[in-house]
């Protein structure tokens, strides 16, 4: 899930360089993304990738990335899962893009300005001036994107659908419901649970310990 | 000077071209909910627009079995849980900020590290527990009672968190200077304290709203029948075992179903960003 946070940064960096106008479209475009609740964008995913008739296969062919004409996506787990993670990312940049842009608020100009005069190239500037800055925010968005794609569970399970849901594509969410739900082993489901709930206490505790120390806990 | 214009034309470029494919997921719905089902299946050519556009898909989205059903059990499950919510949020983030008892502090880690579990991972416990409510011996599977106490329980964490940072904003010498000029505790709690926090409580209302609107895992486990379903929960059984997809339906019932979370989303976005990383900028 490290595509989430480099890309969301990324886009954030470009969102500074943007005229007005444009930026103002794509904040939009991205606030409309990330107001879209997962179960719809579910539907959505769905549809697009439509053996039939979905736009993706179409897309692709016109652009002549290969023939895609009746192209199955759900065909072989690891696709399925492909899938699953284009959707997840998409659902998930917008956050990770505000943010870091309003961290990116925080950069002083007069700094950027002085290593320019200096000389410093672009990538410089931002592993020297920019990333001291917006580092304790990408620290907490990593901790945060980690907790939140461990548990993911709705788009995997509703995307790739009840029937085609095989071992090769399970994600710890998915393999507890089945076990839990569908066959109805709770022990084994209530095992699942445990070995999950200590995988992200442990990994919250970094998030956790932060979060007290700038949230000033007194 | 115009190769510098040239460099800030190709990010422009580069920022449409993000702008359309993030974009494209949102438009392709709206676009395929106003087509007909003739154009939709026309698997020649994918048209970018509707050009018979109608409203027959909402129509029939409308009359579909147990859409204004399902639509009334998630305003009803949304609501009480607001309201219970946002009440108990307010009064413990009050506790929390005015008063100093022991465990205090514990309590705070508590509340932001319970928030990190993902819910997926309480699915049976919570079952369970709700199967046989211990001590009342109510079963409250399958009864929107039991999903308004697991959605009452999921947002607390976070609209305390927030809670709490708005009344830490709040100068003490407001609400003193009020009680030294003759008010009660409690008048200057209703006069002071309220309308400033007042901005908070929307926000977190709306958090809660967004969050049990959408919430699917504990709806599609704690009910299981058309009547007593949630919208997610419809929405995710549209598609059903049909063999023909009503895509024109689906998209149209997605589009609804978004539509009052795209609302409430536009008003608070900058909040919740913000209360999740609260401090991080500034610190």
């Amino acid at each position: 899930m490290s595509l989430t946070i480099v890309g969301g940064t990324l886009i954030a960096l470009l969102l500074t360089r943007l005229w007005t106008a444009v930026r103002i479209l794509l904040t939009v475009g991205i606030i409309l993304v990330w107001s879209m609740p997962p179960v719809v964008a579910v539907q959505v995913w769905i549809w697009m990738t439509n053996v039939q008739n979905g736009v993706l296969n179409y897309v692709l062919t016109t652009l002549h990335v290969g023939n895609y004409d009746g192209h199955n996506w759900f065909g072989s787990p690891t696709s399925s899962l492909a899938m699953a993670t284009t959707l997840i990312v998409w659902g998930a940049l917008p956050f990770v893009v505000i943010t870091v842009y309003a961290a990116l608020s925080q950069v002083p100009h007069e700094l950027v300005e002085a290593a320019e005069i200096d000389g410093a190239r672009a990538w410089r500037v931002f592993k020297d001036v920019t990333m001291p800055v917006i580092a304790p925010i990408l620290y907490l968005l990593t901790c945060l994107s980690i907790l939140w794609d461990f548990g993911v569970f709705t788009q995997v399970y509703l995307l790739i659908g009840q029937p085609a849901i095989v071992p090769g594509n399970y994600v710890m969410g998915v393999y507890l419901w089945e076990e839990a739900y569908v066959n109805t082993d709770y022990g084994r489901g209530a095992a699942i649970s445990i070995l999950m709930l200590v995988i992200v206490a442990a990994m919250s505790v970094f998030y956790v310990r932060r979060m007290v120390q700038t949230a000033e806990v007194t | 000077m115009s190769q510098r214009f040239t460099r800030k034309l190709g990010w422009n470029v580069l920022g449409l071209a993000i702008f359309a494919v993030m974009v494209f997921p949102v438009y392709w719905m709206i676009n395929t909910s106003f087509k007909t089902n003739d154009e939709i299946n026309s698997s020649l050519k994918p048209g970018w627009i509707p050009v018979h556009a109608t409203l027959g898909n909402f129509e029939r989205v409308m009359h579909k079995q147990y859409f204004w059903t399902d639509v009334k059990n998630t305003v009803i499950v949304v609501l009480v849980a607001i309201s219970i919510a946002v009440v108990f949020a307010f009064l413990a983030a009050v506790a929390l900020e005015k008063y100093r008892f022991t465990g205090r502090k514990t309590f705070l880690v508590l509340l932001i590290g319970i928030q990190m579990l993902p819910g997926i991972g309480l699915i049976i416990p919570l079952y369970v527990l709700l199967a046989h409510v211990p001590v009342l011996g109510l079963n409250l599977v399958n009864h929107l009672s039991g999903l308004i106490v697991v959605y009452i329980s999921a947002v607390l964490p976070f609209s305390v968190w927030t809670l709490r940072g708005f009344l830490m904003g709040i100068p003490k010498e407001l609400e003193e200077a009020a009680m030294v000029d003759g008010s009660s505790r409690l008048g200057a709690f209703v006069r002071i304290l309220l309308p400033l926090v007042a901005p908070g409580l929307v926000a977190v209302s709306v958090f809660a709203f967004i969050v049990s609107w959408n919430e699917y895992v504990f709806a599609r486990l704690l009910l299981n029948d058309g009547s007593t379903q949630t919208i997610t929960v419809w929405l995710a059984n549209y598609i059903g075992g049909e063999k023909a997809v009503d895509w024109g339906g689906l998209m149209a019932a997605s589009t609804l179903i978004a539509l009052p979370v795209v609302g409430f989303f536009l008003l608070v976005q900058r909040r919740i960003a913000f209360g999740l990383t609260a401090g991080a900028v500034r610190g």
